[in-house]
């Protein structure tokens, strides 16, 4: 009998276990409520601000689809933060996995953070009732509904008049303070132009000629890294790195996927730049420059990661990119070893192809993204509190504490009420062990750049031209005086007063296609993707070019890209139609 | 317990009475217990196949959504990709397959014929722990030795083989080879244990009378140790075909690169691509299904040969 028993026993174990595996996954979204009655229970102090004890904190969580850094524990503006708002937030990154992916199984897991920023994704989430609309918060929060216009929060609506989230970038408050450059150029090493007495660059020609010339001459570093002339990320979405020049260096700003062509004024058209004979001519020069071995071999097999570690190592003379794709990740380690100093920081050059008179490398003014932002979603216990804390850190203070840091540990004030920092302040902030203990800027949550509220100071102090001046490494400080430049943008010399069409940017439809499959346009983009994945690489290592360009450009015809060139042109249409509806 | 018969009946041809159920009922538990495991873990899942022939949203759900019929097929057939994907993963599943079996064997004849016991237990136990690795620790290795600046062109720079350092993953003729070589590094060891432990039970007489009829080592290999394996490898070949369309995920996932997809895609990247990626469940499932069917027309085709042949047989 007792064998029975313990049989029994192990056997109803057997069956727990398999079933709590099971139903285990359904508790695991529990972990972030804390009590949500007790928070209204918040002191008041003396100054009319509410603070918050440890156990009324409420913890949510973020997930933003782009890569970047944890913070630690304990960080101490986070907890600061938390203090006055009640919420804190953890956020998680991109890792390992492609945006779309990551996205695809948290929508498919549905386990979901409180906070998501789903990058092109998105959509995805809203079609999957999975994001809380923001429209009964935005009256309830002024600070929100400030951040965009009436007209511009149109644009965010989807298909059921309804907005589900808010871009945080690319938002100026006030007069514009911009110091640097944070769209796409191609980028050159500071030293390699102080080497050539700054010279005026203006072509690929003459910007290849310079690389290879600073090659010749130093082929080490003086650590005995091996210089690399120039390299070009092609991984996953990131391959617009070699990709799109063609679009800028034809002087069209930065439609992304396709160039809207102003010929005729009344009548804006979709082309494919892909196919241009300027892009030809822009990946037979990368052909020349890799197979005279001035080019990264392991350009087209390098993964985002391996990428940066090369930038920071300084040893990459120059590339084609984002600034926000590499400039802050880079910023540190460059910093750490002393090489920026040696001039390994990197400058935007505007190039133009022959016959282009004007380049919009640089696009003035904000940039509006109505394909990704921040939202809510469904599986946060507490939307109001959670809108409630994006509301609370566009607050001046706590937007200061984000972005500033606190007042006599971070920054000092003038006499004029000028936020400035001293030279150890400044060293801290570019600590990343520092920054991680210390720095909180919830960077994908709702923020300004421009002009701070008290009309003296930045937003962000990389705008505060002071503080920008005074930050600069002795070679930048130098290139800038050469150039006569006050900060990046002079340096680029986009051309200013262009105003960009109602349709601008047309990417962030084509970004919202690759999520999809159900038309023939976004079968077609998605293939047109793979195609330029696998050629573009190979046109630029060609022993061949030509033959090479030919076989490509077969290849991308049996795509069928005219039927995604034709959806990009109904969707055109359609902005342009309704921001005349907006006017009327 | 205590009045068993003494005559225990032919068990094929037991009736489940209500005195056998009682006799029997703690048996009956266990069994139902997988029972119920398999229903709910393999079965009701298939449910999810009605996707494959709807247009698949997530708020509608699988009983909400549009039906559509075949077309998410007819686009899989029609995709060139997917043919490609699904020629990557034959080739991927075949040559892994042969390549893994045949160092395997190989590698447990030579250990099983060193002579110094101590030696030999080190060798299986070293050659056995990169299979306790993970996938994504062989793939880091392989890919730093394989980079640029790793171990493989320091080499050859080094004796003059090459000028220029080689980019492995730039060139597709290398993928298939590399995925073979991190299987084969990673399972030799582990997959050589069955074949080891069936070596030791074959009848040591057998090798005597070899010896007598005066067969070398050789010859006893060929002889002796090869026919004993025989069953065994046939066993684990079938096994082993119903698995060659896994050809991996992990492998070329981690090591692939944009420029070299068009020999790396498998078919479960590309389910992941389409279902995850592009939310486009209901192509994936498609891609899931016909998985499935080819995998169960292959190993019922593989143990009909070896009926056929009268080896050894699955089923």
């Amino acid at each position: 009998m007792k064998k029975k028993i313990i049989s029994c026993v192990m056997a109803t174990a057997l069956t727990v276990s398999a079933f709590a595996a099971c139903s285990g996954s359904e508790g695991g979204g529990d972990e972030t409520t804390v009590e949500v009655t007790t928070r209204q229970a918040a002191q008041t102090d003396a100054s009319g601000n509410q603070s918050y004890s440890e156990d009324e904190v409420l913890e949510m969580r973020m997930f933003a689809c782009m890569a970047g850094t944890e913070i630690n524990d304990g960080n101490e503006i986070q907890e600061l933060i938390a203090e006055r708002t009640g919420v804190k937030v953890k956020e998680t990154w991109l890792t390992g996995q492609t945006a779309s992916e990551a996205i695809g199984s948290i929508i498919a897991s549905g386990d979901l953070p409180d906070f998501i920023d789903g990058g092109d994704g998105c959509v995805q989430l809203y079609e999957n009732g999975l994001l809380v609309a923001w429209d009964p918060y935005l009256e309830e929060y002024p600070n929100l509904k400030e951040m965009y216009s009436d007209a511009e929060w149109e644009m965010f609506r989807q298909d059921d008049g309804k907005i589900y989230w808010a871009n945080v970038f690319n938002n100026t408050y006030g007069k514009s303070k911009a110091t640097g450059h944070n769209d796409e150029a191609f980028w050159i090493q500071v030293r390699v132009l102080e080497e050539a007495g700054y010279p005026e660059v203006k072509t690929l020609d003459q910007y290849f000629d310079l690389i290879e010339a600073y090659v010749d001459n130093h082929p080490q570093m003086d650590n005995g890294t091996k210089t690399i002339g120039y390299t070009a990320l092609c991984y996953d979405w990131y391959y617009y790195c070699i990709e799109n020049p063609g679009e800028f260096l034809a002087g069209y700003p930065n439609d992304g996927s396709v160039i809207v062509n102003l010929d005729n004024p009344d009548d804006p058209t979709i082309e494919d730049y892909n196919t241009s004979e300027i892009t030809k001519n822009y990946l037979k020069k990368l052909n020349e420059v890799y197979n005279a071995g001035y080019m990264d071999i392991d350009f087209a097999t390098q993964t985002r990661d391996e990428y940066i570690q090369k930038l920071s190592s300084g040893c990459v003379l120059g590339m084609c990119d984002q600034n926000w794709n590499f400039a802050g990740d880079i910023a540190g380690p460059l910093h750490e070893q002393g090489l920026d100093e040696l001039g390994c920081e990197y400058v935007p050059l505007g190039l133009m192809a022959d016959g282009v008179t004007q380049q919009q490398w640089h696009v003035y003014g904000d940039t509006l993204n109505n394909s990704s932002g921040c939202a809510v979603t469904t599986s946060c216990e507490d939307p109001q509190a959670a809108f409630q804390f994006l509301s609370d850190i566009l607050e001046q203070d706590i937007h200061d504490l984000r972005f500033w840091g606190i007042e006599g540990v971070d920054y000092l004030v003038d006499e004029d009420g000028l936020y400035y920092r001293t030279p150890e302040m400044r060293e801290n902030w570019k600590d990343e062990t520092y920054k991680a203990n210390h720095c909180c800027f919830y960077a994908y949550m709702p923020q300004w750049g421009g002009t701070s509220r008290d009309g003296i100071n930045a937003m962000q102090p990389g705008e505060q031209g002071s503080e920008y001046r005074a930050g600069l490494s002795t070679p930048m400080a130098n290139l800038l005086v050469a150039y006569g430049a006050n900060g990046l943008p002079d340096l680029i010399g986009s051309v200013e007063g262009v105003a960009q069409g109602p349709w601008y940017p047309m990417w962030s439809y084509s970004n919202e296609m690759g999520g999809r499959n159900d038309t023939a346009g976004c079968v077609a983009w998605g293939k047109m993707g793979d195609c330029k994945h696998i050629w573009i690489p190979q046109v630029v290592m060609s022993k061949d070019f030509d033959a090479t360009w030919e076989e490509y450009m077969a290849a991308y015809a049996e795509c069928n890209p005219q039927d995604f060139l034709d959806e990009m042109q109904t969707e055109l249409d359609a902005r342009i139609a309704m921001a005349e509806a907006a006017e009327s | 317990m205590s009045k068993r018969k003494t005559v225990e009946p032919d068990i094929t041809k037991v009736k489940l009475t209500r005195k056998e159920f009682k006799r029997q009922w703690v048996l009956i538990l266990i069994a139902a217990l997988y029972i119920i495991y398999g229903i709910v873990f393999y079965y009701l899942p298939l449910v999810g196949w009605i996707m494959a022939f709807e247009n698949y949203k997530l708020k509608d759900g699988v009983f909400g959504s549009k039906f559509v019929g075949l077309d998410k097929f007819k686009f899989l057939f029609k995709d060139k990709d997917f043919i490609r994907v699904i020629r990557n993963t034959v080739c991927m599943g075949v040559i892994n397959l042969a390549v893994t079996t045949v160092t395997a064997i190989g590698f447990a004849i030579l250990l099983n014929e060193v002579r110094n016991k101590w030696f030999k237990k080190s060798i299986q136990t070293i050659s056995y722990l990169p299979h306790f690795l993970s996938m994504i620790i062989v793939c880091g290795i392989v890919h730093d030795s394989l980079s640029s600046t790793g171990i493989i062109n320091e080499l050859l720079l080094k004796f003059n083989i090459l000028e220029q350092p080689y980019n492995f993953f730039a060139h597709k003729g290398w993928f298939w080879p590399i995925v073979a070589f991190t299987n084969v590094w990673k399972e030799t060891g582990w997959n050589a244990i069955i074949y080891l432990a069936t070596i030791t039970s074959i009848d040591p007489a057998l090798y005597e009378a070899a010896s007598i009829d005066g067969a070398g080592r050789w010859q006893k290999i060929k002889y002796v140790t090869l026919p004993g394996l025989r069953s065994t490898i046939m066993i684990l070949l079938i096994m082993n075909i119903g698995n060659v369309l896994n050809a991996g995920f992990e492998i070329q996932y981690l090591l692939t690169n944009g420029l070299i997809q068009e020999v790396t895609e498998t078919i479960d990247i590309y389910i992941l691509k389409f279902a995850i990626s592009k939310m486009d469940y209901s192509l994936g499932t498609a891609a899931g299904i016909f998985k499935t069917l080819v995998a169960m027309v292959l190993i019922v085709g593989s143990n009909a040969i070896a009926k056929a042949t009268g080896d050894e047989r699955l089923f």
